[in-house]
């Protein structure tokens, strides 16, 4: 005889046990590997979805400014590219918003790509682009517009422009260009028809249109000025550091023309035997970093370095004389030698030409006042003034005759006449005289007046720079050689030249913002348990049924860890063939939770794309680790039984005698237990404590709480279950009542485990239950989730204009006629340095996460709910307002703890528009806001970080709300007249509303793991109560046979289902409630008590039914037969 | 030789201590046959399991010619009772899943490595008890005076010093219960063991030459 006949003759005939435990097994493997593949599955879908959407693009470079077509062919040419990249593609990429003339649909975030053959062959696709004025679309595109091929389109996109609108030359009333197209085809994915840089799971709308008109739509002089804005690479197999080479690259290859730098010859200077050079840049500012990098190549190459500040003044006044629109030129002292101040006169210098102090009759000594624009922060532009002391009047030759003091201004510099002007702030004609338009005909924009630049620059530096021009000066100017050396020292990265690994930033951010495996795992955790409690609870039946077996094999000679090895033998080999059947479950529930992602909670996840993936690791670690579990498990089964005495055994006993020499008694044992529970439970409450306290993270508590509070309270069960009772023998059905639940307390390791599964599934249908968010209603309460906005609103391109301000209405076209409720509307402006999503709504780990600026006005005024901030003060988002090196952030709760994985008072850092690291430090998060998806900075540090980003493009608009208030009337109205900006507005609670959606649907994806909880331990209860009933068939017969009748047999089993039942249901239900003290704190009450109330109903219902099985086979038990029977 | 030296017995209770035996003494040699009777309840199937080594005396010494199973270590109480004792219960204790042959022998699967051929000795001893021809047979095909003579072989198959029996013929009917007690006592002349059978039946008991009764905790010769 061999133990593995004995083992595979146990195996057999105990067929139906062993399957039970197999099932079990099967359960938990199925449960914790399934939750892996989900996550698995989530992370390759995105993964694939990234990767597939980027086509071949390793690499993308990108810029501030608009550079050469011709930059790709002069990096193709660069020694080194050919190691490292297979190709590259030049193409222009911008923002826009799509709509049909025909049925008013329109879709904003709209991906307008300017491409050419070179686009589809870097590809490798072989297909025609598009021509003329056709376009290729996305299919979510044409989808949302309803567009089929042969449509009309409108594609309104941002015009790129390098003066910012923030300043005086800045163009606001053209910030848009509408393009009109025809939808030539619709392009499937395949054919990268939904082509996107940016990592996202949503629909992707995409228009591809031919590059040159795109380019001639942006202003751009073709074929010279053939611009782009983006450049795509494909790198060479195996090649790790290409991100440092492509930069390398553009190191040696990036052109001032590039950057937007430009070197112009100063043909009237009046330097005297010296070449002249004036540096200026595109947006006619030249910034303080650029600026320090001009000066040290100057002084590096040995040049001459004068700077220039030149500003359009509306006139120059001298008493009761003006002349309007004229030019002023500040420069360094020195250059005019005119320029002094005057020991104890407060005025500083000007200097006039002859034209003009002829023309103002202006006397030496008197006052000359300067009126200008200057771009108010409150979104508009002013008249200043300032008073100078004329110092001079200079003769209009050298200096004073130089036409090219003042940049280029697109709309002045370049007019005919001064009536011709076309300048994008307003001007009145009328002034404009004559002799200003023959000054304009002979001198042009020959600056009429002139300052020292240090009174100049406090009164027109913008936080764009605070110079027009350098002028650099040498007897003999080597042109080409000071190219090279200022493109050398200035770098491309401060033009933001860089080179992004999108590929492998895609593949990062596709592990997920929202690690599907681990909540899966969470809430599956006590699944598994009682999956594996159900385990115990057969293996433990199992062995109970073996127990007189046991009982003979000590009394025959078997060691107990013989006995225990053959045991443990026969559950590894249960484990493993449950684990292969596990593994199939696990295929089949991870399979059902994608295809629910894909369907029923698609809320949760906001797209159809994900696909159940299938990883042999996963597979190999989920059933290792089940078998591994469902081991211990099994172990800790068998040890127990060891405990009990061969004799007790042998006369079929199950319970066991305190251990010899233990010196533990009945009395003692029971005191453990009950020491036990209360410092578990006391534990529980430290954690509860610790993440109220927000010293530990939410979900760590509620998991570890919840688990110790289930295990405290269970043991209490225990506890109680083995106290010493008085007689059940009373008259009636008190009397029966008592007799069932005495029954449970025979086997109380059998009615704990039982419990325990029912209180786990209680435990999750419970917590997840009070999680749920209800609906937001629309207040004005600015203390609330919507911060008392009545809407919200975001636009494609930037609204300078102010919508509080009559003149920025007007400028705006927005008309109190036709919305009244415009006198009382209150806005509020956000500026938006855009990013990644950070909210529930992104799948994907936000790499750098979208900017909010926040206006002063909105700091001081205190709105939102406050989740929690490094320290107690009345108004948190004074915060913000700190200087430091770190920049001070507040983020809501939700994306910090979920999306970001960050904590309280943490630092880290992003990329400011310089392309430096600037550390960040939240100091405060909001409580369930509906500002989730982004960053929160004061306006003060995001001009700072983020100076180019110009306008506003987030808005929260405030009304007192009336019966009569309809957000979706206004929301349209302002959309429509706003048109233009690409103004999409909605209800502000509905924003929030959306992120409690993606909530709610992931926890009802989480209830779904409660309710097979509650089926398995419906499952176990079921069994336990069976195996009780059968235990008892003569006791059952005999009292059969005295005269009790089926009901009275019925109600003592109910009674022992309800004790088992209700034992679980409170233990799950208090555990739960416990530990969501947290997050009942933060949000102030439960949700919905109705609907929490109606589930534990419906679990009691559910668990009521375990009673059925037993009741039946009772019912049906032949009660001679059962009076007979032996053992 | 057995020895029973000052044995005391008792057991820890929710409700306090419960003697059950009290300064037992008694020696038996080699090929003794010994019968105790007593009413349910006096304590002689606890002194049979303490004689078997399933559970320890209380007080006391017991030795087994020169060996004190409970000064053993588990692992050799163990082997101490695969070799030295056979045990034979009012209620057979053959496992189903098996066959009458592998019922026999179960206890050699932990059996010390022996030259011993195991399962010739298990079909003698089944060709001694009558069921030869059943050696294939699952217990629940025997009748219950069978199955216990399969627990007698198994009983002998390690060729025990001490055997062990608890109302061996409790559950059988009349003519099995004689067959069983020939067996019994042929094959104790036959081994040679140390026989001690606790039973109820008088007829059992008359046919062992030595006889106690059980009764205030105490042994007493009749």
């Amino acid at each position: 005889m061999k133990t593995r006949i004995l083992i595979r003759r146990n195996l057999i005939w105990f067929r139906r046990t062993n399957l039970a435990v197999i099932l079990g097994v099967a359960a938990a493997v199925a449960v914790l590997c399934g939750a892996l593949m989900v996550g698995d599955s989530v992370r390759r879908s995105l993964s694939e979805l990234v990767l597939g959407r980027i086509g071949r693009t390793d690499l993308v470079i990108t810029a501030n400014t608009l550079f050469r077509d011709q930059l790709m062919d002069d990096l193709r040419r660069r020694p080194g590219f050919a190691a490292t990249f297979v190709d590259g593609v030049p193409m222009l990429a911008l923002q826009g918003v799509a709509s049909r003339d025909e049925t008013g649909a329109r879709a904003g975030d709209v991906q307008v790509y300017g491409v050419d053959g070179r686009f589809w062959k870097f590809h490798g696709l072989d297909i025609e682009g598009p021509s003329g004025s056709e376009a290729l679309i996305s299919p979510g595109l044409a989808e949302e517009l309803g567009a089929a091929a042969g449509e009309m389109l409108a594609v309104r996109i941002e015009l790129p422009t390098a003066i910012p609108i923030e300043s005086l030359h800045g163009r606001r009333d053209e910030a848009g260009r509408t393009i009109r197209l025809t939808v030539r085809e619709i392009l499937p994915p395949s054919l990268l028809g939904e082509f996107s840089l940016q990592p996202r799971q949503g629909i992707v709308r995409a228009v591809f249109i031919p590059l040159e008109k795109l380019q001639r739509n942006i202003d751009l002089d073709l074929p010279r000025d053939g611009r782009v804005n983006i450049i795509l690479l494909a790198t060479q197999p195996g090649v790790t550091a290409a991100r440092e080479v492509a930069n390398e690259l553009l190191r040696e290859t990036v052109t001032l023309d590039d950057q937007g730098i430009r070197i112009r010859e100063v043909e009237s200077n009046s330097r005297v035997g010296e070449e002249v050079v004036a540096v200026e840049t595109e947006s006619a500012i030249i910034g303080g970093a650029l600026a320090d990098s001009i000066e040290l190549t100057a002084n590096r190459a040995g040049l001459q370095s004068d700077r220039i500040l030149s500003y359009l003044a509306n006139s120059i006044r001298v008493d009761d004389r003006e002349v309007p629109y004229s030019l002023v030129t500040a420069v360094e002292p020195g250059q005019l030698p005119q320029l002094v101040s005057i020991q104890g006169d407060q005025r500083p210098p000007l200097v006039l030409n002859e034209w003009a102090a002829r023309d103002l009759g202006a006397r030496l000594g008197q006052d000359v006042t300067l009126e200008y624009y200057v771009w108010a922060d409150e979104g508009r532009l002013s008249t200043a003034s300032a008073t100078f002391r004329l110092a001079g009047v200079i003769p209009i030759t050298g200096l004073a005759a130089d036409r090219q003091l003042a940049p280029e201004y697109p709309g002045i510099t370049g007019a005919e006449s001064l009536s011709d002007w076309d300048p994008p702030f307003p001007i009145d004609l009328r002034r404009v005289r004559k002799v200003d338009e023959d000054y304009w005909d002979r001198y042009r924009a020959t600056p009429k007046a002139f300052l020292l630049l240090a009174d100049a620059q406090p009164l027109w530096s913008t936080r764009y720079g605070a110079l027009t021009s350098i002028r650099l000066a040498s007897r003999s100017l080597d042109r080409l050689g000071l190219a090279t050396e200022l493109r050398q020292q200035i770098g491309p990265a401060q033009s933001g030249f860089t080179a992004t690994p999108v590929r492998m930033e895609g593949a990062a951010a596709a592990k997920g913002a929202t690690d599907f495996g681990a909540y899966f795992s969470y809430f599956s955790f006590f699944l598994v348990v009682s999956a594996l409690l159900l385990v115990v609870l057969f293996f433990r039946l199992g062995i109970e049924q073996r127990i007189r077996e046991i009982g003979l094999y000590l009394a025959l000679g078997f060691q107990i860890a013989t006995i225990r090895a053959i045991f443990l033998y026969e559950g590894a080999l249960l484990a493993l063939a449950g684990a292969g059947l596990g593994l199939g479950g696990a295929i089949l529930f991870a399979g059902l939770m994608m295809l629910g992602l894909r369907t029923w909670w698609i809320g949760a996840v906001g797209t159809r794309l994900l696909r159940l993936h299938i990883e042999p690791l996963t597979l190999v670690i989920g059933g290792l680790s089940g078998v591994l579990a469902a081991l211990v498990c099994i172990w800790w089964t068998v040890r127990s039984t060891s405990m009990a005495s061969p004799r007790r055994q042998l006369a079929g006993q199950f319970s066991s005698q305190p251990r010899r020499g233990s010196g533990v008694t009945f009395g003692n044992r029971r005191q453990i237990r009950l020491l036990v529970a209360l410092t578990l439970l006391l534990l529980a409450l430290v954690l509860v404590t610790l993440a109220i306290r927000q010293t530990l993270m939410p979900v760590a508590a509620f998991f570890g709480a919840g688990t110790l509070l289930l295990v405290s309270l269970l043991i209490l069960w225990s506890w109680w279950l083995r106290v010493d009772r008085q007689s059940v023998v009373r008259k009636g059905w008190s009397g029966l009542f008592a007799l069932g639940i005495r029954q449970a307390t025979t086997q109380p390791g059998r009615s704990i485990l039982s419990m325990a599964l029912i209180a786990a599934a209680t435990f999750i249908i419970v917590s997840v239950e009070s999680f749920r968010r209800t609906e937001v209603v629309p207040t004005s309460n600015p203390r609330s989730g919507t911060g008392g906005f009545l809407l919200v609103a975001e636009s494609l391109l930037p609204l300078a204009d102010n919508l509080n301000l009559p003149e920025g209405r007007e400028a705006l076209n927005l008309q109190e006629s036709e919305l009244p409720e415009l006198n009382s509307l209150r806005v509020t402006r956000f500026r938006v340095r855009n990013g990644d999503d950070a909210s529930c709504l992104n799948l994907y780990q936000p790499v750098q996460p979208r900017i909010l600026g926040l206006p002063a006005e909105f700091i001081a005024a205190n709105r939102f709910n406050f989740h929690s901030m490094i320290e107690p003060v009345t108004n948190p988002w004074e915060l913000l307002n700190r200087n430091s090196t770190v920049v001070p952030i507040i983020v809501d709760a939700n994306s910090m703890n979920y999306v970001l994985h960050r904590q309280l008072g943490e630092v880290f850092q992003i990329t400011a528009a310089s392309g430096q690291a600037v550390p960040v430090q939240i100091v405060a998060t909001l409580a369930d806001s509906l500002l989730q998806s982004e960053l929160l900075m004061a306006e003060s540090h995001f001009i700072r970080l983020f100076p180019r980003e110009d306008g506003y493009r987030w808005f929260g608009l405030e009304l007192p709300i009336s019966a009569g208030t309809d957000p979706d009337k206004i929301a349209a109205i302002l959309e429509d007249r706003l048109s233009d900006f690409g103004f999409d507005a909605t209800s502000a609670s509905r924003k929030l509303a959306a992120f409690h959606v993606v909530e709610n649907t992931y926890l009802s994806t989480f209830q779904s793991i409660g309710s097979l909880g509650l089926l398995l331990g419906t499952i176990g209860l079921g069994a336990v109560l069976l195996r009780n009933v059968l235990e008892r068939r003569h006791e059952l017969a005999l009292l059969t046979a005295i005269g009790f009748g089926s009901i009275h047999l019925t109600v003592m089993i109910i009674a022992e289902n309800l004790l088992l039942l209700t034992g679980g249901l409170l233990t799950g239900t208090l555990s739960a409630f416990i530990a969501i003290i947290p997050a009942l704190l933060e949000r102030g009450s439960l949700s919905s008590l109705g609907s929490l109330g109606l589930l534990l109903l419906l679990v009691l219902a559910t668990g009521l039914l375990a009673s059925l099985f037993a009741l039946r086979v009772l019912l049906r038990m032949p009660v001679l037969e059962s009076l007979r029977s032996e053992s | 030789m057995l020895q029973i030296l000052h044995v005391s017995k008792e057991y820890s209770t929710a409700r306090g201590v419960l003697p059950i035996l009290d300064d037992i003494n008694l020696t038996l040699d080699r090929g003794a046959a010994v019968a105790i009777m007593g009413p349910s309840g006096s304590g002689k199937s606890t002194l049979l399991y303490l004689l078997g080594g399933l559970e320890p005396p209380t007080s006391g010494t017991i030795m087994l010619g020169s060996e004190n199973p409970y000064a053993m270590t588990a692992a050799d109480l163990a082997s101490f009772r695969n070799r030295q004792i056979g045990f034979v219960f009012q209620d057979h204790h053959l496992l189903p899943q098996c066959t009458v042959l592998e019922n026999v022998l179960i206890p050699t699967i932990v059996a010390p490595p022996s030259k011993t051929d195991f399962a010739a000795r298990a079909k003698s001893l089944l060709e001694r008890v009558g069921l030869g021809a059943r050696i294939d047979h699952r217990p629940s095909e025997l009748s219950g005076g069978e199955k216990q003579r399969v627990a007698l072989a198994r009983a002998l198959v390690t060729e025990p010093q001490l055997l062990l029996c608890d109302e061996p013929t409790g559950n059988l009917d009349q003519d099995s219960a004689g067959l069983v007690a020939e067996l019994l006592l042929e094959l104790h002349e036959q081994h040679q063991t140390i026989l001690v059978v606790v039973t109820h039946s008088d007829e059992l008991a008359a046919r062992f030459p030595l006889r106690y009764r059980m009764l205030n905790r105490q042994l007493r010769e009749l």
